[in-house]
């Protein structure tokens, strides 16, 4: 049992004279979600090519289970599942040709490959597919069946790299649904890069990539607790007494469209303000900082698709 | 046992079983040559065996030549389609995806020259069942030699449209000067060391001297119908000749293994959106 099933120090990875990744560190502890967040072109995609062993790295430690993903390549292999940003099916053959066809790469034995093969489909609830051919199927569904074949063997770290790009927002629920509930039942060590804040928010832990160099390291809520305040709003025939109790407690409250806005540090001053002026309020909204807003505070631009 | 060599090879069975369009082209493709050659062949008179039985094994060689190089292209589909980024987050040796690429291109193309013997049984072809059987074991081991050398020029190629150019800058003259259409006795003498330098001379030679029974040939019949040939100051017969066909692919599987485990595939393009 090890406590980081992932270990990152100092990785750089060039092309040419320029640094994809600049002596990136990081650590993925076992059995967690762990997301990997960035814009575009922000080194994401390149950082999960030298983990899956797709790309060599030009500088830094990379190690997955405590094996070296260079020296013991294959040994280190044999634990992941990877989801790349792309359609990696064989779109001739049908879903289940697809699995049988990636077990037998796993080395595992034949008799056990309907077992798994079945397994995996059921996973994701695609069983009903097994046989259509992979071309005839959706985006979504494609994803799926490409979580169902990377979790076939039965890895200990999955990889998705941007697993919900170009699907409807229905289907992005469906798949982060489908990822959570295996983490939850599997236990096994989740990997994902995103663009989307939103959807990073299922992860235990989040690493925030700019320009190949990390900007931040940490759990989501801590993240948002240090760089984000609770957006309070409130709509009244006369703010005037909630305007002048918020300045009195430091804040700078702004009138907009009618609505009194104020950032707030926590909960207890809306109770509190809610408690004093709250037979006055017509409306109240109280929003918390994304992660969105994290990101702004950090790099001073937004994330964008 | 599951090997990933075996499965790769099933998995390429698999899609050329689908793949109709291909089918027909193939047999198609065989019939015209077969068909336009026959009268050749039927103008220049018998070399060796009969007229039908030289012009089918000459169409044969071919066929597997042409399919084995372009089955290799399958790989160049993979990455473009993505599949091989599948394939190289596996624990799978290298070698091994090399192997079984090579294996299914000279399963494919082996399995279409059968046909064109088949077919040849309509232009006057005659063969035994051992020197059928002798006969596929041949296009069998030249299916892999030129599947390897399809290999290697699919790693060097990495695109599609390069490779089907580097296909017939490699094909087209090697066609024409192996004697497999037009006789090597009937070239011009400095033509001869090309025509010796040529794979697909050997694997001709190797083919006809076994589909058309020519064991009991005399040398100076095996030389006058390019089956023999002077080189230097000796005379290299047709096994020799599959030896280096052998050889030959080999070298190139060689080639292709440590060209396909030095490639960056970092700058993997794949074209197929994952959403439709």
């Amino acid at each position: 049992m090890v406590d980081n099933r992932i270990e990152v120090r100092g990785l750089v990875k060039k092309y040419g004279e320029f640094a994809a990744v600049d002596g990136v560190s990081f650590d993925v502890k076992d059995n967690s979600i762990f997301a990997f967040l960035g814009p575009n072109g922000a080194g994401k995609s390149t950082t999960i090519g030298v983990l899956s062993t797709v790309q060599g790295r030009s500088a830094g430690e990379v190690r997955i289970g405590g094996r070296d993903v260079a020296r013991d390549r294959d040994a280190v292999r044999r634990d992941l599942g990877v989801v790349f940003q792309e359609s990696t099916l064989d779109g001739k053959l049908t879903v289940r040709e697809n699995l049988r066809l990636h077990l037998s790469f796993y080395g595992i034995p034949r008799a056990e490959v309907p077992r798994r093969t079945e397994a995996a489909l059921a996973l994701v609830d695609m069983e009903e597919w097994g046989n259509a051919p992979a071309e005839s199927l959706s985006g979504g569904m494609k994803r799926r069946v490409e979580i169902a074949r990377a979790l076939s063997h039965e890895p200990r770290v999955l990889f998705l790299d941007e697993p919900t790009t170009g699907l409807d927002p229905q289907t992005r629920a469906n798949v982060w649904e489908c990822v959570r509930r295996l983490q939850a039942t599997r236990g096994t060590t989740v990997f994902l890069t995103t663009h989307s804040m939103e959807e990073a928010e299922i992860a235990d832990h989040v690493v925030v990539i700019d320009k190949g160099k990390v900007v931040a390291d940490d759990t989501p809520a801590h993240l948002k607790r240090l760089h984000t305040r609770t957006t309070l709003r409130a709509r009244m025939d006369d703010p005037a007494g909630l305007e002048a109790f918020l300045r009195e407690t430091g804040l700078e409250p702004r009138l907009r469209d009618g609505w009194l806005e104020a950032k707030v540090p926590g909960a207890a001053l809306v109770v509190e303000a809610v408690r004093r002026f709250g037979g006055d309020l017509r409306d109240l909204e109280v929003s918390k900082g994304t992660l969105n807003d994290v990101f702004i505070a950090l790099t001073g631009k937004e994330i964008r698709e | 046992m599951n090997s990933p060599v075996m499965a790769l090879l099933a998995r390429n069975l698999l899609k050329f079983g689908r793949d109709r369009m291909r089918l027909f082209m193939t047999l198609f493709m065989s019939g015209l040559f077969l068909f336009a050659f026959s009268f050749v062949t039927r103008g220049a008179g018998p070399l060796v065996g009969t007229p039908g039985g030289y012009l089918v094994s000459g169409v044969a060689v071919m066929t597997v030549f042409q399919t084995a190089l372009n089955s290799s292209m399958s790989m160049l589909e993979d990455l473009s389609g993505g599949f091989l980024k599948e394939i190289l987050v596996a624990p799978v040796p290298r070698w091994q995806v090399a192997a079984g690429q090579i294996l299914s291109s000279m399963a494919i193309s082996a399995l279409q020259g059968a046909v064109v013997l088949a077919m040849g049984f309509f232009v006057g072809l005659r063969i035994d069942l051992l020197h059928g059987l002798l006969a596929f074991l041949v296009l069998l081991g030249m299916g892999a030699s030129f599947g390897a050398i399809g290999l290697y020029l699919a790693t060097v190629a990495k695109e599609s449209a390069n490779f089907q150019l580097l296909v017939v800058l490699v094909s087209l003259p090697l066609t024409f000067l192996s004697g497999a259409y037009i006789p090597a006795g009937m070239m011009p003498r400095f033509l001869l060391p090309v025509v010796w330098l040529n794979p697909l001379t050997w694997a001709t030679a190797s083919f006809r001297y076994v589909a058309l029974g020519l064991e009991h040939a005399s040398s100076s019949d095996l030389l006058r119908a390019g089956i023999s040939f002077p080189v230097g100051g000796a005379v290299v017969g047709p096994l020799a000749g599959m030896g280096i066909v052998l050889a030959l692919g080999g070298a190139f599987l060689l080639l292709s293994v440590e060209r396909f485990s030095r490639a960056d595939f970092s700058r993997i393009k794949i074209f197929k959106r994952h959403h439709r």
